[in-house]
């Protein structure tokens, strides 16, 4: 037999590598060589992917006000006289919007500013379309101010907030027909005077959305809720109903070409692209069964068919994932089956379906597409009402309204668009941890 | 072979517990049983014997129908329990099981503390009332396992904690808690070292008082130190069934013969 075996040299030496030790030596750190370019490069794509997001949207958490003392002449905010509300509403932002432009006039004079080539024009824009509705608001809520003066501190425009942030020079302000210098030197002498400042801006994520033209009052209270809202409606729907049907097909039912092909199926359903879904939702929940557009209830509706999949799939593999001899262990001793997968089998699964279910949802809160058709991605300022009605009433969504922000002319938009996209990491980071906490608290050793 | 306890051993009842005539069992289109007749006595330790694959545990499974979890498995012939048919279509498995219980080849307590690993058995069949009817069923079950001394301060610590022939004890407590008429165990000793081994066969033998035993193992040795009966399986035939004794120093069979003195297998 020992001629069969290959010839070697006749004494090697261990300590000189031979021609293929060498080839092979030289393979393994090529291999490494590009795993480690693969992951230098995905670390470098998200470190500008993240640079960029905050270098954009960090300024959304900021804002620039100036605080005001602003008569309130009872003549002209209710001339009944009685505070009656119904003839103080009468009273419309037209007639808010001089009081303050005169309360930021008299301002000015006080504090003896003088800037050359200030306008008329200049002074009444210098301030946010949005700060009379908000003076006439609190008016209104508390209608025994009027008659006296109020202090309130009142939204700047966006180029002026943009000039506090260095999105705005002097320099862009001469080609804008939009902003003046003037009025950014005029932002210079009131914030050395001590009455215009930049600071957290709460509003971001409690305020509704603006329209075009006021994007510093521009919020995402309404997206915020509206995703939490959808978001509750896909977590009571799909996990219940995902786990149910992950245990069927894993543990009860019969091997036959039905269940194949509903396997297969389910399999696809996780790979049909988001979009379809929405059309989906727009002629079953819509036009089917009449369900009003715009509404929590079919976004949630929507979102729940694309996150059963992914919630079905991850169950049936953290089932499998269980050892057989725990079913063994438990049918052994006369567990009948039902108690042997819900007294032994489950508790052992719940740290992949708790996984699966919350990586689901984190999908489906960025998800976009089928929300765009079936109309969240209509103008929505009144925040949705408490559930369960509050399930049908118009909302938007968190992705939605970053799309929509980037769809807007102002420059100031880009920078709200990257502080929701910010918000919305936020809330996916934290989905994540939990996932990953929920894991380390539930696994259990077998 | 020559356990000089062999002749101590004398088959204290020869009441049939099961009685299995002409067992075939199926998986999809492999024959793995063939025509298998045994007769397994009340009080006795039955031990099955044979090579890797000769169906000696598919055969042990079909005597609590644990194969009617395994896909494509089917089973003809006839297995009585005391009398009744356990393939009678009105014999729910899971009543069967609460009286022939079962000890597998590896360890595998649940995840829980010891002493709900113990008291899930008679939780589920309803077999206590209150608390402290529990407790004692708890207790008098790890003492008949022979663990009761070794975690007795800490029934509350997970089962999986234990060593692995606690683990098994515990498993046997497991079994006995729920008051089983038969015990089935698939190698019950193959993962565990030769002190834990010993501890284990004793309490088979101790078991042997209340049930009929019958274990599943690839050692020749361990048939003969703890079986009063042995039965010789090979490529799905039951070859040779009889007295452990007799099996061991006088085999009718050649077959039989080779397998023991350790020329096949």
């Amino acid at each position: 037999m020992t001629d069969v075996i290959a010839e070697r040299p006749a004494k090697p030496s261990l300590l000189t590598l031979d021609a293929r030790t060498r080839r092979r030596n030289a393979a393994e750190a090529r291999f490494r060589a590009y795993g480690l370019a693969a992951v230098m490069a995905g670390i470098v794509a998200l470190v500008v992917l993240l640079a960029s997001v905050l270098g954009n949207g960090l300024g959304a958490f900021t804002q620039t006000r100036v605080t005001l003392q602003v008569e309130l002449p009872a003549a002209k905010l209710d001339k009944s006289g009685t505070r009656d509300i119904e003839v103080m509403k009468k009273a419309t932002t037209l007639t808010y919007g001089p009081l303050i432009t005169a309360a930021l006039s008299a301002a000015i004079k006080d504090r003896g500013i003088v800037v050359e080539g200030l306008s008329k024009k200049d002074l009444s824009g210098f301030l946010s379309k949005e700060s009379a509705a908000q003076l006439r608001d609190r008016v209104l809520a508390d209608p025994r101010l009027v008659g006296a003066a109020v202090t309130q501190s009142f939204l700047v425009n966006g180029r002026i907030d943009g000039y506090e942030k260095g999105r705005v020079t002097m320099q862009s302000a001469e080609k804008d027909s939009n902003v003046s210098p003037a009025q950014l030197h005029l932002a210079d002498a009131l914030e050395t005077a001590g009455i215009l400042h930049t600071g957290f801006n709460r509003d971001f994520v409690t305020a509704p959305d603006a329209s075009d033209q006021r994007p510093e009052a521009a919020g995402l209270g309404v997206a915020i809720l509206g995703s939490a809202y959808m978001m509750l409606i896909v977590l009571i729907l799909s996990l219940p109903i995902g786990v149910a049907t992950a245990i069927y097909l894993e543990e009860f039912a019969p091997q036959n070409r039905w269940t194949d092909l509903i396997e297969v199926n389910i399999s696809n359903l996780a790979a049909v692209p988001s979009i379809v879904f929405g059309i989906l939702g727009l002629a079953i929940f819509i036009n089917f069964a009449g369900l009003p557009q715009s509404a929590p209830i079919v976004g949630g509706l929507v979102l729940t068919l694309m996150t059963l999949p992914t919630i079905i799939i991850a169950t049936r593999a953290a089932l499998k994932a269980v050892p057989p001899s725990i079913r063994d262990a438990a049918l052994g001793i006369g567990a009948s089956k039902i108690q042997a997968i819900f007294h032994h089998v489950l508790p052992l699964a719940m740290p992949g379906i708790m996984t699966g279910a919350i990586i689901g949802l984190a999908q489906a809160l960025g998800e976009t597409a089928p929300l765009l058709l079936i109309g969240m991605v209509a103008f929505v300022r009144d925040y949705p009402g408490a559930p369960p009605e509050g399930f049908f009433d118009p909302s938007s969504a968190l992705p939605v309204q970053v799309f929509n922000w980037t769809q807007r002319a102002d420059p100031a938009f880009v920078e709200r668009a990257s502080g929701a996209i910010i918000v919305l990491l936020v809330f996916l980071v934290i989905m994540n941890t939990a996932a990953i906490l929920i894991r380390r608290r539930f696994e259990r050793r077998w | 072979m020559n356990d000089m306890r062999l002749e101590e051993r004398i088959v204290q009842n020869d009441k049939i517990k099961i009685d299995a005539q002409d067992v075939q069992v199926f998986y999809g289109d492999n024959h793995a049983i063939k025509d298998v007749s045994v007769a397994i006595e009340d009080k006795t330790v039955t031990a099955f014997i044979g090579p890797s694959g000769c169906g000696k545990s598919t055969f042990l499974r079909c005597l609590n129908r644990m194969n009617d979890t395994v896909a494509g498995c089917r089973v003809e012939g006839r297995i009585t329990l005391d009398g009744e048919d356990i393939y009678d279509k009105r014999v729910d498995p899971v009543q069967l099981r609460a009286r022939v219980g079962m000890v597998f080849q590896k360890p595998n307590p649940f995840p829980k503390s010891i002493y709900d690993n113990v008291a899930y058995g008679p939780k589920i069949h309803g077999l206590v009332r209150g608390k402290a009817e529990m407790d004692e069923v708890v207790e008098s079950a790890l003492k008949r396992a022979a663990l009761w001394k070794e975690v007795k301060d800490r029934l509350q610590a997970p089962g999986t904690g234990l060593s692995g022939g606690q683990q098994q004890r515990l498993c046997i407590a497991r079994a006995i808690a729920t008051a089983p008429e038969v015990l089935l165990m698939d190698e019950p000793a193959s993962a565990l070292d030769p002190i834990a081994t010993a501890q284990i066969e004793e309490l088979i033998d101790e078991l042997r008082t209340r049930f009929a035993v019958v274990i599943v193992t690839h050692s020749m040795q361990q048939a003969a130190r703890v079986s009063q009966k042995t039965a010789f399986f090979h490529l799905g035939n039951l070859v040779e069934y009889g007295e452990t004794g007799q099996i061991f120093t006088t085999p009718r069979d050649p077959r039989t013969e080779s397998y023991i003195t350790g020329r096949i297998g």
